[in-house]
């Protein structure tokens, strides 16, 4: 992949704040096909609510992503935000 | 014993599996689950000694899918639950609800390469649906709710709950209340009714697409309705096969890359495919971008993450099959259709002359499915065999064939067979196997001796991985690369070596006498069937190939 020619989309993901949730989100991102450009997580927040923003880039549409992000029992909410990317 | 005793995280587990109906588990023991295995022999909960995890693994997905219940393994930390993950990751791709039992070494341990200490609940991320790691023993009835909630839930899968040595052994100070709201992620319901109404109205070639979900969706008399009332031609995938009924006359067969040359072509001529419970996998697709080139689409299914995830769908109805399908069940004008079709089923139906004294490895299967006697549950390994076994047998129910479909793993077949003769004790249960899938999982013969489970092995013996043999001969001019397998040990001695009685034959006389005299014993029986090594399955839609484009045999 070429991130030069990729689209690029950035998601707003809430989730139950798990210790591993950065890692189900990252495995699931990479295992169907999308770079992380960049990353913001507050997460171990103690209020059991994690926010994560992600830019990531791919030639496939973001909605597999969002489904599939959304399928991860942890997830409460994902929202494709372009307003500045 | 009456006086309160202190419940400890291992009593609570069974306490748990007991809540849930669970009678039997699957598993191996070993150093850091010795507090469960200790609790184990106080506990009316049926244990089975596999004799390897990924047999303990595979009996519970065998166990889940014969009697549509959730299958139970137990492992040990490290290698005992590094050995689960390849039955996990069968459970992941079939979507088959099992939870599985790890030790892990003690919290305080955890994070120092102790021994047999490995990060299970990281590999679990990539082969499970989901996966738990307790750190705090008030959290752990909790968790083991949730683990069976979620292994059932929407589109079943496999749960891994990973627990630490000092959490089996610590004392329950805190009750969860069962009462309180476990998890509730409401899906929006996604129902294009009208627009699939509309489509079915105008549809002049329609092809019903039937997937392993009916079945773990209950909605097998909502399908066969539906095929009833419509009249529509139906085709299913390789974990669809018996949701149809096998006698009804518009019933095309399996699909795919191994599907029947009628299904195959009326799916690429319909123009329109109903899809319930199936999710357009490449096995069944063939190239993607000729598939059923004219046909609109109204997809049914209960995972949102497969409408358009390989084909767009024109309609999209999420939810509950059982409930959604009969929305759009009403009469069809498509008698043209029904008998182009039913005249292509009888012209390509298929055939079981073969010249030669050899045994006829699609002659025995379907003899084999003759005489077995009714709800008799077939499990498969992986290979010719299976194919042979999806093409040439006939199932009434899919949890009468219990076939590793997705993931295509080898060895699946023996220990699947015994989950699923203990979670339907008064049913025939037949394996059928292939001479290297066999060797895969072959320590499981000692569960067979033990417990005396008298499940029939169908062995198909082509001394070869003929699967891949098939491939180097068709596509891989013929250098046949490590897939000789004509050394192979005397599979009726190594039966004797396991008390189990076996036979074997190479002429098609004997066929039928052996097959009956395999149903009429009691016990377990093993039939090696020598078959010719350079038989090939047919048809065959090469790879990346559109689906009418199927080689045929000669
Ligand atoms: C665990 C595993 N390893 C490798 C494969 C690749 N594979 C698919 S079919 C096959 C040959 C199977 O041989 P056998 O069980 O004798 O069946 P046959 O095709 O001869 O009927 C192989 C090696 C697989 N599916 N699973
Ligand atoms: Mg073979």
């Amino acid at each position: 992949m070429n991130p030069m020619t990729l689209n690029k989309y950035q998601l707003i993901i809430m989730a139950d704040d798990k210790q591993v949730v950065l890692e189900r989100i990252l495995q699931v991102t990479r295992y169907r096909g999308f770079l992380i450009n960049g990353m913001n997580a507050e997460v171990n927040t103690g209020n059991n609510v994690a926010t994560i923003t992600m830019t990531v880039s791919s030639e496939r549409p973001i909605s597999l992503l969002v489904d599939q992000i959304n399928k991860l029992i942890d997830i409460k909410g994902v929202k494709v935000d372009n307003s500045d990317v | 014993m009456t006086e309160s005793k202190t419940l400890t995280g291992s009593s609570l587990l069974f306490e748990v599996l007991q809540e849930h109906g669970i009678q039997h588990v699957f598993g191996y023991p070993g150093g850091a689950i010795m507090p469960i295995y200790d609790a184990l022999y106080d506990s009316d909960v049926k244990h089975f000694l596999c004799r390897h995890e990924q047999g303990a693994a595979f009996s519970a997905v065998g166990y889940a899918r014969a009697a549509g219940t959730v299958g139970v393994c137990f492992a040990t930390s490290g290698p005992g639950a590094t050995n689960l993950i390849t039955g996990l990751a069968d459970a992941l791709a079939d979507s088959i609800p099992i939870v599985a039992i790890t030790g892990q070494v003690p919290t305080a341990a955890m994070g120092s390469d102790a021994f047999q200490e490995i990060d299970i609940f990281g590999l679990s991320l990539a082969c499970t649906k989901h996966s738990f790691q307790v750190t705090d023993i008030n959290e752990l009835e909790k968790v083991l709710y949730q683990a069976f909630e979620i292994a059932l839930e929407g589109r079943h899968g496999p749960v891994l709950v990973d627990i630490p040595k000092d959490i089996q052994l610590a004392a329950v100070t805190q009750r969860f209340d069962k009462l309180s709201h476990l998890r509730n992620k409401v899906k929006l319901p996604l129902a294009d009714i009208s627009k699939a109404l509309e489509l079915l109205t105008h549809a002049k070639q329609p092809i019903l697409y039937v997937g392993g979900g009916v079945g773990m969706a209950n909605a097998i008399e909502e399908v066969r309705d539906f095929a009833n009332k419509t009249g529509m031609p139906s085709v299913s995938t390789l974990k669809g096969l018996g949701a149809i009924n096998p006698d009804n006359e518009n019933y095309l067969g399996m699909l795919g890359m191994h599907g029947t040359k009628a299904a195959n072509i009326a799916v690429q001529e319909s123009d329109l495919l109903v899809v319930v419970g199936a999710r357009f996998d490449d096995r069944v697709t063939g190239k993607l971008d000729e598939f059923a080139p004219n046909a609109k689409v109204i997809h049914f299914d209960i995972d949102t993450a497969e409408i358009n995830k390989r084909r767009t769908a024109d309609a999209a109805i999420l939810g509950d099959l059982k409930g959604n399908l009969p929305l759009l069940t009403m009469p069809l004008e498509i008698k043209a259709w029904q008998e182009q079709l039913q005249q292509m089923k009888t012209d390509f139906a298929w055939r079981y002359d073969h010249p030669g004294d050899n045994i006829f490895a699609p002659a025995v299967l379907k003899t084999v499915s003759d005489l077995m006697p009714s709800n008799t549950c077939v499990t498969t390994d992986v290979g010719q065999h299976q194919m042979w076994a999806a093409q040439h047998m006939s199932f009434d129910d899919p949890s009468n064939f219990l076939t590793s479909g997705g993931m295509g793993t080898m060895g699946f077949g023996l220990p699947a067979a015994i989950g699923a003769q203990i979670s339907r004790p008064h049913d025939t249960v037949i394996v059928v196997s292939g001479d290297g899938s066999i060797m895969m999982n072959i320590q499981e013969l000692a569960t067979i001796k033990r417990y005396q489970i008298p499940v029939k092995i169908v062995l198909i013996d082509n001394a070869k991985l003929g699967m891949v043999r098939q491939w180097q001969d068709l596509f891989f001019d013929g250098r046949l690369s490590e897939t000789d397998l004509s050394d192979n040990p005397d599979f009726v001695m190594l039966s004797r070596a396991f008390d189990i009685k076996s036979r074997m034959i190479n002429k098609k006389s004997e066929v039928q006498a052996a097959i009956e005299e395999m149903l009429d014993h009691d016990g377990p029986y093993l039939l090696q069937v020598k078959i010719d090594a350079t038989e090939n399955v047919w048809p065959l839609v090469p790879p990346n190939t559109a689906n009418h484009k199927m080689m045929e045999g000669v």
